[in-house]
């Protein structure tokens, strides 16, 4: 009984710790635009971007671009995977030879700029969403490819025996060794794909769009409009930090029957092994469910809100806008 | 477990081979497809034409240096604040380390662009504020893959190194270093990658010199040949850079090196 | 190739697994220039295995022993000779052979009692049928309270008797091991010998184990094949007449087995390839 009050406690303890950085650093903005150390022009307080997050949230125009994000990087990211995994299980298992050679060139490749893929891709196919959609695609697909490249590729050459000498179709070996052996792998390939996902995709609406959480930041800087600037700064690097730590703990939960794996935390050590988390019907139902939401109403969202800035466009006021879409204009 | 030796598979040569070859159908193609007119010329210009540009041109020459400069300027600041903070925090300070952590992934979760809006307005444009950007997302990488390094050091060659009994100096340049290495190396490749990364884009956002702003600016001229010239030299940079990085982590390491990133 | 064998031929009836003439040749990395070269693992293989024989297969390491094993459980093609079960023709792996190798083979994601149900699957046993063989297989080696643990949870010897009880779930009538125990400690090691003998006895399996402790070869089996390298052959086959239970008592300090053990060891130095 005591020792798990102590366990307790120290799970406390560790918690407070660890939330303590980032509340001093809380802390520090507020005094600091408080008292003027720093010009609150230029820094509004943490308690008024806060503030102002609410605000956001209240007229709809958060979640609205959320969604917009949302769909976009939902988006890319499934291209991504529909390509990537296929390939990767080829290069992995069937043609291997082939991925072999082709490596190099892969990996240049994903090394190119990704802002120079934006410039391109907006060059060729225009301000749309297909640009977008084709650099948040690319840029999901590299880690994706080598990750399940990898994965399949390092199947534990025991288990697969296991598996044949029980004369297993080839289909039943997919499905029963080789899928299971490699998901921890193409996870962590999709996690790193997610976060490198969000963080173009927010870079490529401030450059290139006229919705979104990237292009509302972006929009309100441009408009001086600070406080909002910064309430959307927050929220896109409150949602990327979520984000990757939401995918953390879903392959840790998931896959914790790896324990060889580097994925499991070191921070918190516990003795007694964590219970794999199979997420039964009722979890992927509810997760497929949210994902079509988004789906949907993000799509759904994107369309109004390009048709209405459109109507906008097409009005006179093309000052502020002139700078980005000019070539658009010129066209 | 068993000694038979390994059956014969496509040699290692074969596939050199098959690269090469892959490549300079590739490089064969940029040149001639272009000139043939099957791709269309005024959007892809021929390799020849885009090489003269990078070599012959001053003007771009400069701005190549410049960005080199830049990117090089930030990855450089970027080690010098990461590592020590890395070496600190996974060595000697855990209780830092734990309440410091969260705020250090936030960070490093900063946007290029937001960053630019941001230090903008308290910089003003200009070369601090390339710099910045770009030593700022190439700090936590470095960071956290040193604290992954250090804390990852296999006890039992702690144990076996105090038995000899090294100073806890010793002990970290000895042990601990050595150990961490292939990390804290993978860290410095993801972090060049990075750097390389906010370099165009920082420059994009508003510099007037460097092969950022000739990209902006050609985009909008439509000048090919100008882009795929930034363009090409970005990426060799890049891919130089991490070749070079990648080499000298075999240098370092010479037993075994595992990076991460292949 | 001599055999000492007192015993008089089995009847032809009695005969699980034959094999005649085997060979096996692997290709090696050409060097330019040269011509293609071969390794040859295994040569003039003959051997009859009994129907409920425990036959143990000693050899030095490089010796071919894994890869007469893979042959067994047709996993590996054979260049040379044939190879029957129960008169028919060896034609790739089946569910009438289970397999227990020495590593870390379980599936990790898979809790000990799916590790088990593996076999039944591919065999398509219903599903209402599964549990209680699996049930059963867990009493048998005694990881009932296990059974929803995963491989990484639990320890060596508890993982080999996991990977034992998962060869013979679905039955079959041959036992294929390749040194299950060599990855082990040596009291484990003990007490998983013992329970691989009265399991042996309470299901009448054939068993091939494949093993380079010549101690544990005696302990386990009713004959002994010796194993040489470059190139594989059985150059002996040593009859081990030590009474069963063999755990009653400690066998291994007896005379007889130090016998048959000195005989095995001079068998295995005097041939010696390349070990």
């Amino acid at each position: 009984m005591t020792e798990m009050r102590t366990m307790n406690l120290a799970a406390l303890h560790n918690k407070l710790l660890r939330s303590s950085g980032i509340l001093f650093f809380l802390l520090l903005w507020e005094t600091a635009s408080r008292f003027t150390w720093v010009d609150a022009y230029f820094l509004p307080p943490c308690s008024t971007v806060a503030a102002e997050i609410v605000r956001l949230f209240g007229d709809g125009s958060l979640v609205s671009n959320l969604a917009i994000s949302s769909v976009r990087a939902l988006g890319g990211l499934l291209l991504a995977l529909i390509i990537g995994l296929p390939l990767g299980f080829l290069f992995g298992r069937r043609l291997v030879i082939v991925g072999e050679i082709l490596d190099p060139l892969l990996r240049i490749a994903s090394q190119v700029n990704p802002f120079l893929v934006l410039m391109a891709s907006t060059l060729i196919l225009g301000f749309g969403e297909s640009a977008k959609f084709f650099v948040i695609a690319w840029v999901s697909l590299w880690p994706v490819l080598f990750y399940t490249t990898t994965a399949f590729h390092t199947v534990d050459p025991y288990q697969i025996k296991i598996a044949r000498s029980l004369a297993v179709s080839e289909t039943e070996l997919l499905a029963k060794v080789l899928i299971p052996s490699a998901l921890p792998t193409i996870f962590t390939g999709i996690r790193i794909s997610a976060g490198i996902t969000f963080f173009i995709l927010v870079a490529v609406e401030m450059l290139n769009a006229t919705s979104g959480l990237g292009w509302l930041e972006h929009n309100s800087a441009m408009n001086f409009e600070i406080p909002t600037m910064y309430a959307a700064a927050t929220v896109i690097v409150v949602l990327g930090f979520l984000l990757n730590r939401f995918l953390l703990s879903l392959e840790n939960a998931l896959f914790s029957w790896n324990a060889s794996s580097s994925t499991v935390t070191r921070s918190a050590v516990r003795e007694e092994p964590k219970p794999v988390w199979r997420p039964n019907r009722g979890a992927a139902m509810t997760a497929a469910a949210a994902l079509a939401l988004v789906f949907c109403a993000g799509g759904y969202e994107l369309r109004k809100v390009n048709a209405e800035r459109s109507r906008e466009l097409a009005g006179p006021d093309l000052g502020k806008h002139a700078r980005h879409l000019g070539s658009e204009v010129r066209k | 477990m068993s000694t038979i030796p390994a059956a014969a598979t496509p040699s290692k040569a074969l596939v050199s081979l098959a690269r090469c070859a892959l490549l300079l159908l590739f490089l064969a193609g940029w040149e001639i497809l272009p000139r043939l007119g099957v791709i269309p010329s005024t959007t892809f210009p021929p390799l020849s034409t885009v090489l003269a540009t990078v070599v012959d041109n001053r003007e771009f020459g400069r701005h190549a240096v410049t960005s080199t400069a830049r990117a090089f300027g930030g990855l450089a600041a970027a080690i010098a604040v990461g590592l020590p903070l890395g070496l600190l925090l996974g060595g000697w300070f855990p209780g830092t380390r734990q309440a410091l952590e969260p705020l250090m992934e936030m960070f490093g979760q900063a946007n290029p662009v937001i960053l630019s809006h941001i230090v903008v307005l308290f910089i003003g444009i200009g070369t601090k504020t390339q710099l910045f950007i770009i030593a700022w997302l190439s700090i936590w990488p470095i960071a956290f893959s040193t604290i992954s390094g250090v804390r990852s050091v296999n006890p039992q060659l702690l144990k076996a190194a105090g038995s000899f009994g090294l100073g806890r100096w010793k002990l970290f340049t000895a042990v601990v270093l050595p150990s961490a290495a292939p990390a804290i190396i993978t860290g410095l490749r993801l972090a060049a990658g990075y750097s390389f990364i906010m370099l165009i884009a920082a420059e994009l956002m508003g510099a007037t010199t460097g092969l950022g702003y000739v990209m902006a600016t050609s985009a909008e001229t439509a000048d090919m040949k100008s882009l795929a010239a930034a363009a090409l030299t970005v990426t060799a940079l890049g891919v130089a850079t991490d070749a070079l990085l990648k080499l000298a982590g075999r240098r370092v390491v010479t037993w075994g090196y595992q990076g991460v990133t292949g | 190739m001599t055999v000492i064998d007192p015993t008089p031929r089995a009847r032809t009836s009695d005969v699980k697994i034959t094999l005649r003439g085997i060979g096996k040749v692997f290709p090696l990395n050409k060097t330019p220039g040269a011509a293609p070269r071969e390794f040859v693992a295994l040569s003039e293989i003959n051997l009859d295995i009994r129907r409920g024989e425990f036959l143990a297969i000693v050899g030095p390491s490089g010796s071919g022993k894994s890869t007469l094993l893979d042959i067994l459980a047709g996993l590996a093609p054979i260049n040379s000779g044939e190879a029957l079960i129960d008169g028919r023709a060896l034609s790739g792996p089946d569910l009438d052979r289970g397999i227990v190798l020495q590593g870390d083979s379980l599936f990790p994601w898979r809790t000990v009692r799916k590790n088990i149900e593996f076999g039944l699957e591919v065999k398509k046993t219903p599903k209402q049928e599964r549990r209680g063989v699996v049930d059963r297989y867990l009493r048998l080696v005694g990881l009932t309270e296990f059974d929803n643990h995963f491989p990484h949870e639990l320890s060596g010897g508890m993982k080999q008797r996991v990977a034992l009880a998962r060869a013979l779930a679905y039955d079959p009538e041959i036992l294929l091991m390749d040194e299950p125990f060599a990855a082990v400690d040596a009291l484990t090691r003990e007490t998983l010998q013992n329970e691989l003998l009265s399991i042996w006895e309470a299901t009448g399996k054939t068993i091939v184990f494949v093993t380079h402790s010549i101690e544990e070869a005696i302990y386990l089996s009713d004959r002994v094949a010796v194993l040489t390298s470059n190139p594989g052959t059985i150059s002996h086959i040593i009859d081990v007449n030590l009474p069963r239970p063999r755990n009653s008592g400690d066998l291994r300090s007896s005379p007889e087995f130090g016998r048959i053990r000195h005989t095995l060891w001079q068998l295995l130095q005097g041939r010696e390839g390349r070990a």
